[in-house]
């Protein structure tokens, strides 16, 4: 998965549930070091009998917005889901640095 | 069978079926999946040992964290006088399968494993164990302002607090509670301003009303009283 252009990442899961393996795996992709440069990561729990859905939010550096399910995607294929605007905004940027 | 295990003659037997249960160090060797001495059976071993001795194990999802952060986490944890352990997943996995068994280490058939551990969903991804060796909930309500404030790097989502497992909104009950002796020292209390005034002569009363009860009895029945009358 391609992090580099994440700024803000908002994960809403319930640890006990099936989506929290994909959540977890994908909160903990991300590397330390962004984590301090200014990429912000935002964790929500839920509880067993809660109306909310669970929800992974990620805003990049054009201030997209992408969102998914965590409930019904594997961990990779999250990473493949927000790859497809990452990759768009890495081409972008090799063209303009030349 | 039984009636000759009894009998001094087949004493020999008699002791051979008492102790198949038992393990001696030089006759039997422990059966393990992996080998004895092995890291695996190792790590087993010590979370059996963390999970029977601690009452409060607490289980957090640790964002990758850096060299200083979780120096800083393992330190104040310390100072709670708890301890982190991060776990690995598959073995405390097959740990909770056979911790109901004898030996969680040794082979066992798919049947008698609980596979249904209200734990087992907390291990998907980067977990770390909190334990403390006492029950104290004012600790434990420090432990969460602390993780609250690290800003998502650590947050804890189950706990296993004197063999009950609780979910995160029960944690957050649970810190509130005052400390297991205080609530001792409360019953205590409780018990002796009641036996003041109702409990004993309540506990008492069955006891006392059968006694009148005979009492007036054999009044009735005694022959001097009869010819007193």
């Amino acid at each position: 998965m391609i992090t580099k252009y994440f700024t803000k990442v908002v994960v809403r899961f319930n640890p006990l549930g099936k989506e929290a393996k994909s959540a977890r795996l994908l909160l903990c992709a991300i590397p330390p070091a962004q984590r301090t440069s200014g990429t912000s990561i935002q964790n929500e729990l839920l509880v067993n009998g809660s109306s909310k859905s669970p929800i992974v939010k990620i805003t990049f550096k054009d201030k997209t917005e992408m969102e998914a399910d965590p409930s019904s995607m594997t961990f990779k294929e999250l990473g493949n889901y927000f790859d497809r605007h990452s990759r768009k905004l890495s081409l972008k940027e090799s063209i303009e640095s030349q | 069978m039984f009636k000759y295990s009894i009998g001094l003659s087949s004493w020999p037997r008699f002791n051979v079926a008492a102790l198949r249960n038992v393990r001696f160090l030089a006759s039997e060797a422990r059966v393990t999946v992996k080998p004895l001495h092995s890291r695996k059976t190792f790590l087993i071993d010590s979370y059996k040992d963390m999970m029977d001795k601690n009452p409060v194990v607490l289980f957090a999802h640790h964002n990758n964290l850096l060299k200083q952060e979780n120096a800083f986490f393992r330190s104040q944890i310390q100072q709670l006088g708890g301890k982190m352990t991060v776990v690995r997943n598959q073995l405390f996995q097959v740990y909770l399968r056979n911790s109901h068994l004898e030996d969680p280490c040794a082979p066992s058939e798919k049947l008698e494993q609980n596979r249904q551990h209200p734990l087992m969903p907390l291990f998907k991804g980067p977990t770390a164990a909190i334990t403390f060796s006492e029950t104290e909930p004012d600790k434990i309500a420090k432990l969460l302002k602390l993780l609250d404030k690290s800003s998502d790097k650590m947050f804890v989502v189950g706990a296993k607090i004197e063999g009950q497992v609780l979910d995160v909104p029960s944690i957050h009950d649970f810190k509130t509670l005052p400390s297991k002796n205080a609530l001792q020292g409360q019953l205590l209390g409780l018990l002796t301003v009641l036996s003041g005034a109702g409990l004993v002569r309540t506990l008492e009363a069955g006891s006392h009303s059968l006694y009148l009860t005979l009492q007036s009895h054999h009044d009735n029945i005694d022959p001097e009283n009869k010819k007193s009358e």
